[in-house]
Formats: C-alpha cells, structure tokens, sequence
C-alpha cells in the first residue's frame, strides 16, 4: 500500500484530522468545537506557510 | 419525590463505578469507541475517522512502525505514541503492516502521522472517560 501526497497536501491532512480531534477533545458545546477546530485548522495550515516562506527568506 | 426505580438509577455520589474505565479501555482499543458507548454517536464517529485516517496515511506513506526491540530511548518513545493506537497498532504489527526502516523522505512524515495518530487517540479515549464519570458536561 502506497500513496503519493505533496508535502502541502499532508500538512493539510494532517491540520484537518488533527483540528477535528483537538475541537471534540478541547471544547463542550457543538458550536465551540466547531470554531476551536476551525481556528486549529486555521493556526496549523497558516504557520506552516509562514515558516516555510521564512526558511526561503533565510536561504536567499 | 423519586420512586424506588428512580433511586437506585441515580448514580450516588463518591460511587465507584466499572463504567468510565470500560470507556477509557474501549476508546483505547478502538478509536472513537468511547464515545459511541456514552451516547455521542457523530463525535465517536467524527473520531474515528480522523483517528483512522491519519492511521491509513501514515501506512500509505510508508511510515516506520516502532517495537521495543531496538533498545534505542528514541525508539521507545515513537513505541509509545503508537501504542496509542490500541487494536490498530497491534493489526500493524501482526500483518507487518508499515516500515520497519524509513527509506523515502515523505515515510518520515508517515511516521509521524502514525505516532500522533496514537497521541490523538489517547486524548479522544481521555475525553470519554471524562464524558463518562461526569468531569465533562457533553452537549
């Protein structure tokens, strides 16, 4: 069993499922599960692009 | 006033109840499992997916799946985020599911979707226990 993902695609994947456990997990009531898991999701995706932009202004 | 039936169904304070750790070994074992046996059906489903999910990944990728036989400390900590993984570790190990050994780049991210998918699991098992002895109030 093999699959072929982008380093992109996984970090996405891996944001999502996490998000959804950290949302369940961390929160209460429906509603905030939804939006921690959102803004988990958010934090993930959105620092990966961040640092990976920040170790190509490190390179060049 | 409750009735005879109604007192002994209520659960009385300071009683030591099976059932929570029933949850937490279920959850364990089964990802999501726990949830499903306290009733929250979409949630224990919601975690089993995710759960399972970045299980398949990690295999798909080719990631490294840890046994105690090496001796190494970091080894035994990547053992011990997988053994997270309950009933789908022991699947892992018994068909020879995985690497032993990572041998592309992309098997190194396998591995740690596979260790934190027994992490996650861990907290979802947690979170049904608490579901389940009422430290958390579920909606």
């Amino acid at each position: 069993m093999g699959i072929q993902l982008t380093h992109f695609s996984a970090v996405l994947l891996f944001a999502l499922f996490t998000s959804i456990v950290f949302g369940i997990t961390q929160r209460a009531e429906p509603k905030m599960m939804v939006r921690f898991g959102a803004f988990c999701f958010v934090i993930f995706a959105g620092a990966t692009v961040v640092v990976s932009w920040l170790m190509f202004a490190i390179k060049h | 006033m409750a009735t005879e039936a109604e007192q002994i169904a209520q659960r009385v304070p300071g009683e030591k109840s099976s059932f929570p750790a029933l949850v937490l070994l279920a959850g364990w074992l089964v990802p999501g499992a726990g949830h499903l046996l306290v009733g929250k059906w979409v949630r224990g489903l919601l975690l089993f997916g995710s759960i399972l999910g970045m299980y398949l990944i990690g295999l798909g990728l080719q990631g490294k799946i840890y046994s105690t036989s090496s001796g190494d400390i970091l080894d035994l900590l990547g053992f011990a985020g997988q053994l997270g993984l309950g009933l789908l570790y022991v699947l892992a190990r018994v068909f020879g599911w995985g690497a032993s050994t990572v041998l592309i780049t992309l098997g190194d991210y396998g591995t740690k979707f596979l260790i934190v998918g027994g992490l996650l699991n861990l907290i979802s098992a947690v979170d049904a226990h608490s579901l389940a002895n009422g430290r958390k109030k579920g909606a």
